[in-house]
């Protein structure tokens, strides 16, 4: 199939956090005025806006998120959309807009996610975020979010061994990487112990295992490769390979609860389209919502063989520097936050700071080729990007 | 009827309407009707638990749901 090439041309953030006196306006109006100030652009080229946002209709009594965007960002009448698949909204906001770039339809869009979550109580924000499985079947039966993922553990323990100290690990090194990351929620390096001695969430998942609670806001400016170039001064970053597939709502469905297939398929799309192998990927954002997810990722991505993810932690195979392949360098969802909607677009930010070379003290040495994966839910929804700089 | 543990976990953070109920087991259990989610009743703190361990049926709860107990 002959698609046009897509690239990312502009990209800006808030600072993730607890943000009590910024709204969802101010939020989207910095990182969306970012992001096009970034790419160079004129505001009037941008002919449409994907927005990515999983529960504002909820946790803050806003809805028609597409449009409060355009409105905020002064894009006037412009087409919008609002994408929603949990925790994988942001990444589908972006695979719509490549797919009506790739089409011709549109030459340059604006794609963004926000949320704000932390004006709430942890129970409301634990129901909230529970509506991502199946409230019915499971939510209703007392099954929270955290606790699938620990359920995850739990049987990937009981197939592969005691992954503790892995966990453990992977949020050590995420929350090193967090602390070189001016954006990051969290700034401080913890030990094994703290992650042990962590208040209990559900076990085996204490809070440091589990991603963080976060307001914040991501955009990037897409556009044809071939109009890119008439159009910025900025680098230009390819969308190499693109890929989505989903999976089951509900964890008790699921044919395997420890390699997600949802990951293995749009990995292997994204593979296939950008014709590379987990092999070649230099670094990657990968959907670390609790630590065991991103030890499970990284096997079903191809980094690593099944079973092998822990080890390769534990020996630095994971490590921003020296290692076979950085995972998460901007700290992930782990240390830089989770601002739900906004997290698959902040994860993009990251991969093209890096292909740019942009990212200073957290710079990933010999950073050609990078990927983001975000997931929805208990793996029900996999959105897989892979970038390289455009030639 | 009795069910076997495919995987479980002991919660202590919960939703609003299991607020007073932590800490409380909740598992996937399997049966010959498969797997489901389901609460499992009867934890005390501490003990131990295994995948693979028998479960029984205790009630439908209000809605209609599976609620099992521990042996």
């Amino acid at each position: 199939m002959n698609y046009r090439s897509v690239s990312v041309i502009g990209i800006g953030e808030t600072k993730m956090g607890r943000l009590p006196d910024r709204s969802l306006r101010d939020l989207i109006a910095e990182a969306g005025n970012a992001a096009i100030a970034d790419a160079g652009i004129d505001k009037s080229l941008i002919q449409a806006l994907y927005m990515g946002n999983f529960n504002a209709q909820y946790l803050a009594f806003q809805g028609h998120m597409g449009s409060l965007a355009a409105e905020v960002l002064g894009l006037r009448n412009i087409p919008t959309v609002r994408t929603e698949g949990a925790c994988a909204s942001g990444s589908l906001a972006l695979r719509q807009a490549v797919i009506a770039v790739q089409s011709g339809l549109y030459d340059v869009v604006l794609v963004g996610g926000a949320e704000k979550m932390t004006h709430r109580d942890t129970e409301t924000v634990t129901t909230g975020i529970a509506s991502a499985g199946d409230f019915e079947l499971e939510a209703s039966v007392g099954v929270t979010f955290p606790s699938v993922f620990a359920m995850i553990a739990n049987r990937y323990f009981y197939e592969y061994g005691n992954a503790r100290e892995a966990m453990a690990a992977v949020a050590v090194q995420n929350h090193a990487n967090g602390a070189l990351n001016p954006d990051a929620q969290m700034q401080k390096e913890i030990t094994l112990q703290k992650v042990y001695d962590g208040v209990k969430i559900s076990d085996p998942l204490t809070v440091f295992d589990c991603s963080l609670v976060t307001d914040g806001s991501a955009f990037i400016v897409v556009a044809a490769t071939e109009v890119a170039k008439k159009i910025t001064k900025q680098k230009i970053i390819e969308i190499i390979g693109s890929g989505h597939a989903g999976d089951y709502i509900t964890a008790a469905q699921k044919e395997s609860l420890t390699t997600f297939a949802a990951t293995i398929n749009a990995a292997k799309e994204a593979y296939t389209m950008a014709k590379v192998t987990p092999q070649d990927i230099d670094l990657a954002e990968v959907h670390d919502c609790f630590t065991i997810t991103q030890i499970i990722n990284t096997e079903d991505l191809g980094f690593f063989p099944k079973g092998k993810g822990p080890e390769a932690v534990l020996t630095g195979k994971t490590a921003r520097v020296g290692g076979v392949v950085a995972i998460n360098p901007s700290g992930g969802l782990k240390a830089k936050g989770h601002p739900i909607g906004a997290t698959g677009i902040s994860q993009v930010f990251e991969v093209v700071k890096q292909l740019r070379g942009e990212a200073g003290p957290r710079q990933v040495p010999n950073a050609k080729i990078g990927l983001t994966h975000n997931i929805g839910g208990t793996a029900a929804t996999c959105v897989v990007h892979i970038f390289r700089e455009a030639k | 009827m009795k069910a076997t543990i495919y995987t479980y976990t002991v919660i202590r953070s919960s939703t609003i309407d299991f607020k007073d109920k932590t800490p409380y087991v909740a598992g996937i259990v399997e049966s010959e009707e498969g797997k489901v989610a389901a609460l499992i009743e009867g934890y005390q703190e501490g003990m131990p638990i295994s995948i693979g361990q028998t479960v029984v049926f205790s009630h439908l709860d209000a809605k209609g749901n599976k609620v099992f107990r521990f042996e």
